[in-house]
């Protein structure tokens, strides 16, 4: 009975304030929503490990990763079979590579289709304990050479491009031209080890090495009994290290510099690593605004306790239980923070469901999304959500309780008013303020840094005009277009490569609507990554003293269709193709930095690997410049350089065309061109420039887009906050202001106390604020660049804002209290 | 008791050269909500230098509202004020805040110190609002403070960690610490037990033997008793004037 009178008080309570009731649900419901949000996103992304039918998670064995490329690094499947075999550190352990195929063409009646190839070992689909459903999997004979080549294909392959024609199971199909044979059709969803379409068997020295190679494979592994993550990383530092003591020169590039070489990860942290920094922050940020809407929703119920602090003394006469107090005060704090968790229930699934459709749109060019890659609310989630709530009742709730329990009842009832605020009520609001100080401080820093660089990115100066241009990748069909490597033929095989890709780009260039093309290995905004390079004469002595760049092959006259010109020196042309001969042309931020003279051309430069050095090739000419990878990649650099690509005889090639008319009109043109040029050679990822350099910042985009609503958040419950909490100190020391100014002090005096008191809050608060900003910006850095401007909008205007907000909440309130008369100062209630 | 009327206390006690406080139809009205409450009407005092006053009256009836005019904790809604010389009616905020400073020693019933400062930052609060006293004086006036009340042994403690009596002592000192022309108190030992009321009361006494001029508002009729002068307050109008036995016995 007492405790549904004690309900009944409390909904009334909350009815008779609706503002401040839908304002703390509103706050409990951002602070728990994007808490839900943040946890069910790398929940998906990165904590739940990868198990696939199994008890035991599975780790991503592979060469350390490359911070300076970003990218993974494959490792020799020698050193990964004897981890298994040798050392018994691995269960079971599989092998593959990632690539693209183009199915179909070839003659066959199908078209031609590029699907995300993954080659395999043939114990995959044991390992993943899942079997085709149609058909078979891969055996040991399926590596050997000289067996028929075979295919498996996934369910959304077979449903889509197949139709889900059942006999196409044991038909002939061509894969990049070459005939193969289907042999399976996996289930629906089934794309491991991440983005598989199809899968294709690994060569047999692959899967059985009997020595290290150049061949390099990525492994997945399920530890052995009795092993932890922690031994076998103890155990791989110790095999590089034996390792490297003894590798041949010619293979110890495998080896770090800093002596380590293989690396052990759980399988979906493998897969983000280069934004597993930047999810972390944002998880650190989020948890930071939990904080914030604790303290700011605990805060308003203080005040609200302040205001009632009467009648919880006359409770308290009355004889009230101070279990029951507590619970009076607590069943506000459960009605809100019920109410603000199924709130925040929706909002959150409401933006995993956002999440996802960004997911597949970030993806859509390329299909690379990883299949664990969708998000839900998972049934931890819901119990961290219950466990937020409750949390939230105790946090929100104990705050007033603890006020109204710790107060003199005996004085407040005796004189009417609340009394002088006590000592550890004061120390109490202090914190309060410095913790809303603090919080606030880090994360608007932080949205700020990471909104302003990611803006910045997406505004950069590329270099190249991306009006008007249509950009493709091309890819030929090995079958017709191989490489008789070591022969006298290569050279002329190469060749052949490139004469596709001129001819191609003659018979663009011939329609009315394609003004000109380009071709490079990766085109300016894409392809970060960077070589050590000598000049003649100045070689440094150390290979990573010397200058570095990223380095293009490019085809002659590309440099038009891309709005770039040439500045000094001359183009590529006939004079630079043959065997042996090496030109290169810099750009002009090299030539500016390293020959400032104006000297550059005819200088010699070449590759400084370490314990490789390439030959000496001739600066033919300057070019302006441009920005190869994302500006706010760590891997990218205004530094690059540009050989002719004839000599490579590429495999793969990007395009650039500069059009006129309606981009669906280029897009038939180049279709067209291709068909008529070579109908075997695949065509894909077509899109407009714009969106070639948006693409690889496209996720970067979206966490900055949850940072930019953490930032909105943030400087709202900053800002309300902040107030609120100097405003409820203020108030309660309203008699102390009275007996101040009954003492002889001045409104200014007053004033000049109370802003002081407010700095020396201020400077706690950002001290910790812009410490704990520094540690996870620089966390954060390690492979995205922090812009200057960012740096100086977050470390300087986050501050000077909340400095400006602190002093405008502690002004308002003792400005307020201040133009009261002493006498009416002093018998405030 | 010896009494006189309420007139002729007033014509008795009205302003004379050695008179500290001139109060002159003093009204003051409050507005809430359309409502308009009298709590002083027509008031006219006056207070000597080194006189005991106190003032009694039934709760409600603008005693404390009076002591608040007289403190300029607020303004009067009519009439003048004069306080040690100044006319003390149209002074800015700050000169008010200037003259409670200089000439006027508050002690209230709640004691109101401030309970992150120890015993000797409160002596010394009111000392800090003046520039011209220095560190070193201001240090001398706070001792002295503290050993007029018997405090000085608890000069780094703070007032939770002291009782009623001590902390209303402390408030004495603070009130006496800037020497000074008038303490006002207000119900003084209303928050003490009968014990510590009485070390209050002596304290209050012995001030006053050593030349200080008191106003203290008080219910209690001993207490009122001890000052030499006591005027009621009724309705917001004095309804008498008296000079107390004690008073008397001087005189005689």
């Amino acid at each position: 009975m007492s405790v549904s009178l004690d309900i009944k008080y409390a909904a009334r309570l909350l009815a008779k304030k609706p503002a401040f009731t839908a304002l703390t649900v509103l706050i409990v419901a951002i602070g728990l929503g994007l808490t839900l949000y943040t946890y069910s996103l790398l929940n998906s992304l990165v904590f739940t490990p990868l198990t696939l039918n199994n008890d035991k998670p599975i780790y991503a064995v592979e060469a350390q990763y490359d911070y300076t490329h970003l990218s993974r690094r494959p490792a020799d499947p020698f050193d990964l079979y004897k981890l298994k075999n040798e050392l018994n550190l691995l269960e079971d352990l599989g092998v593959y590579q990632e690539g693209t195929t183009f199915v179909g063409g070839a003659g066959a009646n199908t078209a031609i289709r590029k699907f995300n190839s993954t080659y395999v070992s043939w114990n995959i689909f044991e390992f993943a304990g899942v079997q085709p459903i149609l058909g078979r999997g891969f055996s040991p004979e399926d590596h050997f050479e000289g067996a028929e080549p075979s295919v498996v294909l996934s369910y959304e392959v077979f449903q889509n491009y197949f139709r889900g024609d059942e006999s196409v199971v044991g038909t002939m199909v061509p894969l990049d031209a070459e005939p193969n044979r289907i042999i399976g059709v996996m289930p629906e969803g089934f794309a491991f080890p991440a983005i598989a379409e199809i899968w294709q068997p690994l060569p047999q020295v692959s899967v059985a090495a009997t020595e290290r190679s150049y061949n390099g494979v990525l492994g997945f592994a399920r530890l052995a009994d009795g092993v932890t993550l922690s031994q076998l990383r103890t155990e791989m530092d110790a095999y590089s290290t034996e390792l490297s003591t003894r590798l041949d020169e010619d293979m110890n590039w495998r080896i770090n510099t800093d002596g380590k070489y293989l690396s052990a990860e759980p399988f979906k942290k493998a897969a983000i690593t280069q934004y597993y920094s930047m999810f972390m922050a944002m998880f650190v940020v989020v948890f930071l605004i939990l904080l914030l809407a604790c303290i700011n929703v605990g805060n308003l119920l203080l005040a609200r306790v302040n205001q009632r602090f009467k009648e919880i003394a006359i409770r308290v006469a009355m004889g009230v239980p101070r279990k029951r107090l507590i619970l009076q005060m607590l069943w506000e704090s459960i009605f809100i923070c019920s109410v603000g968790g199924l709130l925040a229930l929706l909002l959150a699934a409401w933006g995993l469901e956002i999440s996802n459709q960004v997911f597949d749109q970030t993806y859509a060019v390329d299909n690379l999304k990883p299949f664990w890659w969708h998000v839900q609310i998972s049934t931890n989630g819901i119990l961290l959500l219950l466990g937020a709530v409750v949390a939230m009742i105790f946090i929100t709730g104990y705050i007033p309780a603890w006020r109204a329990l710790s107060g003199d009842f005996n004085a407040v009832l005796r004189d009417g008013t609340r009394g002088a605020i006590g000592k550890k009520a004061a120390q109490a609001s202090k914190v309060l303020v410095i913790s809303e100080i603090f919080l606030s401080c880090v994360v608007l820093m932080m949205a700020s840094i990471l909104l302003s660089t990611s803006y910045s990115a997406g505004i950069a100066d590329y270099g190249v005009e991306t009006e008007n241009r249509l950009t493709a990748q091309l890819q030929l069909p090995p079958v017709s277009f191989g490489i008789r490597r070591d022969t006298e033929f290569e050279h002329a095989d190469r060749l052949k490569r490139s004469a596709f890709y001129y001819a191609l780009k003659d018979e663009l260039e011939s329609q009315p609507n394609i003004e000109a093309v380009a071709m490079m290995t990766e085109l300016p905004g894409r392809g970060e990554g960077t070589s050590y390079y000598e000049i003649e004469g100045r070689e440094a002595p150390v290979y990573n003293e010397n200058p570095y760049s990223n380095n293009e092959g490019v085809a002659k006259d590309s440099w038009r269709a891309l709005g770039m010109r040439i500045i000094q020196g001359r183009d590529f042309d006939h004079r630079d193709i043959g065997e042996g001969v090496l030109s290169i042309i810099i750009n002009e931020s090299i030539a500016k930095e390293f020959f400032p003279d104006g000297d550059a051309i005819g200088q010699r430069v070449r590759r400084a690997n370490p314990g490789n050095k390439g030959e000496w090739n001739t600066i033919m000419g300057v070019v302006s410049d441009t920005f190869h990878g994302s500006t706010m990649r760590s891997s990218s650099t205004s530094y690059n350089s540009y050989h002719i690509m004839d000599n490579w005889g590429l495999f793969r090639v990007n395009m650039a065309m500069h059009y006129t008319g309606l981009q669906v009109d280029a897009e038939k043109t180049l279709l067209q061109a291709v068909d008529k040029v070579n109908s075997d050679v695949g065509v894909y990822h077509i899109q407009s420039y714009d969106n070639l350099i948006k693409q690889p910042m496209m996720l970067v985009m979206a966490v900055s887009k949850v940072f930019l609503l953490c930032g909105i958040i943030a400087a709202f419950l900053a800002a309300s906050g902040i107030y609120a909490v100097a405003s409820n100190s203020i108030s309660q020391r309203t008699q102390e202001i009275g007996v101040r100014r009954a003492l002889g002090s001045s409104d200014a005096g007053i004033m000049r106390l109370f802003m002081l008191q407010a700095s020396q809050q201020l400077a706690i608060g950002l001290a910790i604020g812009i410490g704990l900003s520094i540690w996870l910006v620089n966390f954060m850095s390690e492979t995205m660049i922090i812009n200057d401007l960012s740096y100086v909008l977050g470390m300087l205007g986050v501050p000077l804002l909340i400095i400006f907000m602190v002093l405008l909440a502690t002004f308002i309130p003792t400005q307020k209290v201040v133009l009261m008369e002493p006498s009416e100062a002093l018998h405030h209630d | 008791m010896i009494t006189t009327s309420a007139t002729s206390a007033t014509s008795a006690t009205s302003a004379t050269s050695k008179s500290l406080v001139t109060l002159n139809n003093i009204k003051k009205v409050f507005f809430t909500d359309d409502v308009e409450t009298h709590a002083l009407n027509e008031i006219n005092l006056s207070i000597n230098k080194g006189e005991y006053l106190s003032i009694t009256g039934p709760s409600g009836c603008g005693k404390s509202t009076l002591l608040s005019l007289l403190g300029l904790l607020d303004t009067s809604t009519a009439g003048t004020y004069q306080l040690a010389g100044h006319e003390a009616s149209d002074l800015s905020r700050d000169e008010r805040a200037k003259i409670r400073n200089k000439e006027i020693g508050f002690i209230f019933q709640a004691f109101n110190l401030i309970s992150d400062l120890s015993v000797a930052e409160n002596v010394e609060l009111p000392l800090t609002y003046r520039s011209d006293i220095t560190k070193s004086q201001r240090a001398e006036m706070v001792k002295d403070a503290l050993e007029k009340v018997d405090m000085q042994h608890r000069a780094n403690h703070f007032p939770s960690q002291l009782s009623g009596g001590q902390q209303q002592r402390v408030a004495v000192a603070r009130a006496i610490a800037g020497n000074p022309s008038i303490i006002l108190a207000d119900e003084p030992t209303g928050n003490l037990d009968s014990k510590n009321a009485q070390v209050v009361m002596s304290l209050l006494d012995r001030l006053h033997d050593q030349g200080a001029t008191i106003c203290m508002v008080t219910h209690d009729p001993r207490s009122a008793a001890r000052a030499g002068r006591t005027i009621e307050v009724f309705d917001g109008k004095i309804v008498s004037d008296q000079l107390t036995e004690k008073s008397q016995a001087v005189v005689l």
